[in-house]
């Protein structure tokens, strides 16, 4: 188990983490996402022992390993793989067999244990190849079997497959979950890539502004985002502001003069921000049936229908801009264009409310 | 224009016939500049992987100095160490002048600047994601250290032949505390290619010259060749 | 006991130590050539350290000699050519055994200061003035100190005619000093720097000689490194009489009281074998075969025509 408690690391003036607080779990994938610079590979090198944090502990099955003298025996109970696959200028065999070199293994276990791990990522028989003649997926395989074959009893991936091609990603991943699963190694993994920390992670950590924003199961942070930032972060196209004006439960927001019935645990006069889904949100023509009771049904204008991949991304203004997210048959069938009168309509319960900072 | 092409026929004679003078030159001049190069390597490497590893104060001037030291005139090397081993001086006792250890000792000391200084960039080159995974691996500080060299083996080789290629064909210190002597012994001897080629000329032998000269180039351009080689494969 | 890993180390480093292998081979070759020079006495051979002009050495005197003392006295001589000035300076630093140096008033101050002792004259010959055939300042025949005046006059007035000097404070540059003295100049204001027509080579002999070759210009020698190096030269003797053009060389020990660790036995074994009868007459003959003459002149004999005592050239260091 690992918890991060108030963790914080300053480059010179350059405050990176700004108080980091969260643990991962025996045995459980949890994945760091965040924006490009947010810190994600500094939290990472800190857990390996690489940096020092500037300030607030890092405990390792109780144990603050920053205030450890016997730092290395902590380092040598974790294996990292980095973002860039970098090998050793040696065989594949050699460049694996080094961390178990460090650790005085026998000749015979070093060969057995090379075998097992090349096998394990599937790179059985490369043994005898220059490292460097490798693909940048084999590298990064290597690294992994490098990593692997000390058995740490957590793995830490610092954006492992952001150089690679997705053949290669998929890889990877699968070899992830794999080992997570079948050796109960605990991982943490960095990654910029949302979906990827959807596919793979039990529980996820949102990295913002320096500290975790959110840190829950990927659905919690899908779809209950705790925060502005971490909606956008998501995926989330429809953020609103408004502010509450009924009472708890089934409050209404007011938003720019709209008024839209959400479920919101705020008090009236919080100031805050409608995350909706564009998958949520339908349309219809202007004049057609009534929306079905209990929905909020807004009359709007289409102000564009945009092609994305098999559906169309129309953007209709109603007091304040929505998408929603369109096959083109339904977009042919509405005889939606520029300009066209249309209703949209949501539940309140597809509205996430969350407290504008 | 008769001198050049004559001394040059003559000087491929002396090559080809294995002339036992010029073949006991060379190899003396191999022996010293090797044994220099060997114990310059044995400071510097290590010396480059302190101030290249190492966090004190002045980090940075040292480097700057020891680049500054890359330019440091053969001469004054051979001056310095001339006093220094002198009867007179502070090591007279050792009675070091005129001797091949005298010679080792000064081409040490020139080729050890650029050694460390190379060793520092040679070290520096590598891929801090290397440095990175050498620890995460759980490496000591010996393991750390001797795996990074591991790594930088080709440009530590190519310091190597740097530091080779300037000690062998330095001629000032050479001269000042060697004293280009040719003893009946090869161990006694302190003539090596450059002095002996700096004497040959004075002395007219043009001929003998050329032939040292070519000697002295062929192992030079060998030495660099055979790292071209290493490091390209 | 891990075989196979250093085989592999093997393999894998192949190249590098196929290369160092090639390296050390070739050494070895080398070596195996010459090797068979080396003397495989197992007795540990007492070493002579000699500072010399190189006046001595350029000729090649010493070449012929030594091994004949090396054999005999089972030592090695390590002989360092330098000129007069740089072979004192080697002797007051104690860096050397003996000096063997032609400028006696020098050799008085460095005995008398107490670095040398037991000098003894083993050879002596003369300076020439040598120059272009042309001879364009006209000194052929004429008596040294003449000879410079009219160089001087001629290179004063800008015609083409250069004197180069050793420069190197050698007892050749002395020599030439003491000339310019005797016809009446002062060497630091009137001669050096004095204009073009003054040269400093700042060079052994042979070197100086090669120079002036180049130049075409005129340059005082001992005629021994003349003789040996004329050969190579378009320049002739064109003064070599007058009192003044003596060129006498001795051998001496360093004291020592200065230096205790003067290897004093060879030392004196040294220059013993310099006087004894059997090497004067082989400096007396060196150098005929080649040059129709002799370089030098045995001492012995002549003690009386050369200004020493007797007993400088005789008597044996006890």
């Amino acid at each position: 188990m690992i918890e991060l408690e108030n963790v914080s690391k300053y480059f010179g003036d350059t405050r990176v983490l700004d108080g980091v607080t969260g643990k991962v779990n025996q045995g459980e994938i949890f994945a760091v996402i965040g924006p490009s610079g947010s810190g994600k590979s500094t939290l990472l090198r800190l857990i390996d022992l690489l940096d020092t944090p500037t300030g607030g502990t890092i405990r390792v099955d109780g144990t603050d390993i920053h205030a450890e003298q016997r730092n290395l025996s902590i380092r040598r109970m974790m294996g990292m793989v980095f973002q860039k696959p970098a090998v050793f200028n040696a065989t594949v065999a050699e460049n694996v067999a080094v961390g178990l070199r460090f650790r005085g293994a026998s000749k015979s276990e070093i060969h057995t244990r090379i075998e097992e791990a090349l096998d394990m990522v599937g790179l059985a028989g490369y043994g005898e190849r220059r490292a460097r003649t490798l693909s940048g997926g084999e590298m990064q395989r290597v690294a992994l079997a490098r990593a692997m074959v000390i058995e740490p009893e957590i793995l830490l991936l610092d954006e492992p497959t952001a150089n690679l091609d997705p053949v290669s990603v998929a890889t990877i991943e699968d070899l992830a979950v794999r080992i997570n699963r079948d050796l109960g190694t605990t991982i943490v993994f960095s990654t910029h890539d949302m979906y990827q920390g959807q596919r793979l992670a039990h529980r996820i950590g949102v990295l913002m502004n320096g500290v975790f924003a959110q840190v829950g199961t990927p659905r919690e942070v899908f779809t209950l985002p705790a925060s502005r930032e971490v909606a956008r972060f998501v995926g989330i196209e429809n953020i609103v502001e408004g502010v509450v004006v009924g009472e708890n439960a089934a409050a209404v927001v007011d938003a720019g003069g709209v008024r839209i019935r959400a479920r919101s645990p705020f008090e009236a006069g919080e100031a805050v921000s409608l995350c909706i889904r564009s998958e949520d949100i339908r349309i219809a023509v202007a004049d057609g049936a009534a929306a079905a009771p209990g929905r909020n049904a807004l009359p709007s204008t289409v102000t564009s229908v945009v092609p994305r991949g098999p559906f169309s991304r129309v953007t209709v203004d109603c007091g304040f801009a929505l998408s929603s997210i369109l096959s083109w048959k339904a977009v042919d069938n509405l005889g939606i264009r520029e300009g066209s009168r249309v209703v949209v309509s949501f539940t309140p319960e597809s509205v996430h409310v969350v407290r504008r900072e | 224009m008769y001198e050049i092409v004559e001394g040059f026929l003559e000087a491929i004679r002396l090559i080809v016939t294995l002339d036992p003078d010029v073949m006991a030159i060379a190899a003396r001049s191999i022996a010293i500049s090797l044994t220099a190069t060997i114990v310059a390597s044995l400071i510097a490497v290590p010396l480059g992987a302190a101030i290249n590893f190492g966090t004190f104060p002045g980090r940075k001037s040292l480097i700057n100095l020891i680049q500054t030291l890359y330019s440091l005139p053969t001469v004054i090397v051979g001056l310095l160490i001339f006093l220094l081993i002198s009867r007179v001086g502070p090591f007279g006792f050792m009675r070091l002048l005129f001797t091949p250890t005298a010679m080792i000792i000064a081409q040490t000391v020139l080729i050890l600047p650029i050694m460390t200084g190379l060793t520092i960039s040679a070290l520096s080159g590598v891929d801090p994601v290397i440095r990175d995974t050498l620890r995460s691996l759980g490496a000591t500080r010996l393991q750390f250290l001797v795996n990074i060299l591991k790594e930088a083996r080709f440009a530590i080789l190519a310091t190597v032949a740097v530091g080779f290629g300037r000690a062998i064909s330095e001629v000032g210190a050479a001269i000042l505390v060697g004293g280009n002597i040719a003893a009946s012994s090869f161990a006694s001897s302190t003539r090596v290619l450059t002095t002996a080629i700096s004497l040959e000329t004075s002395m007219g032998n043009i001929s003998q010259s050329i032939a040292l000269g070519l000697v002295l180039l062929a192992i030079a351009l060998g030495v660099n060749l055979a790292i071209t080689t290493v490091q390209h494969r | 006991m891990h075989v196979s890993r250093y085989i592999n180390l093997i393999i894998m480093h192949r190249r590098i130590i196929f290369a160092v292998a090639a390296v050390m081979v070739a050494l070895m070759l080398i070596c195996g050539c010459t090797g068979t020079t080396t003397d495989p006495t197992p007795v540990e051979k007492q070493q002579l350290r000699i500072a010399t002009t190189t006046s001595l050495y350029d000729t090649k005197l010493l070449d012929h000699i030594t091994p004949i003392f090396e054999e005999k006295y089972n030592a090695e001589v390590l002989i360092v050519s330098a000129g007069t000035g740089k072979a004192i300076e080697y002797g007051q630093r104690g860096d050397v055994d003996v000096l063997m140096v032609h400028d006696r008033a020098r050799e008085d101050a460095f005995i008398a200061d107490g670095y040398g002792i037991n000098r003894r004259v083993f050879a002596y010959n003369y300076f020439v003035l040598v120059g272009p055939e042309s001879d364009p300042a006209e000194i052929k025949g004429m008596q040294p100190e003449a000879a410079f005046t009219a160089i001087r006059e001629k290179g004063m007035a800008g015609e083409d005619v250069v004197f180069v000097s050793r420069g190197d404070a050698s007892g050749t540059h002395s020599k030439e000093k003491a000339i310019w003295k005797g016809a009446g100049f002062n060497y630091s204001t009137d001669v050096q720097g004095s204009g073009d027509w003054y040269q400093e080579a700042g060079t052994g002999m042979g070197a100086t000689l090669t120079l002036t070759n180049e130049k075409q210009a005129y340059t005082l020698s001992d005629i021994g490194t003349y003789l040996a190096y004329k050969g190579d030269l378009d320049l002739v003797a064109l003064v070599d009489e007058g009192d003044i053009l003596l060129n006498v060389y001795c051998a001496m020990e360093i004291n020592p009281e200065k230096y205790p660790d003067t290897n004093t036995t060879v030392a004196k074994d040294w220059v013993n074998f310099l006087i004894s009868d059997d090497i004067q007459k082989e400096i007396a003959s060196f150098g005929v075969d080649q040059y129709g003459q002799p370089l030098f002149y045995a001492a012995q004999d002549d003690w009386e025509k050369i200004g020493v005592t007797e007993a400088e050239v005789k008597d044996p260091i006890a």
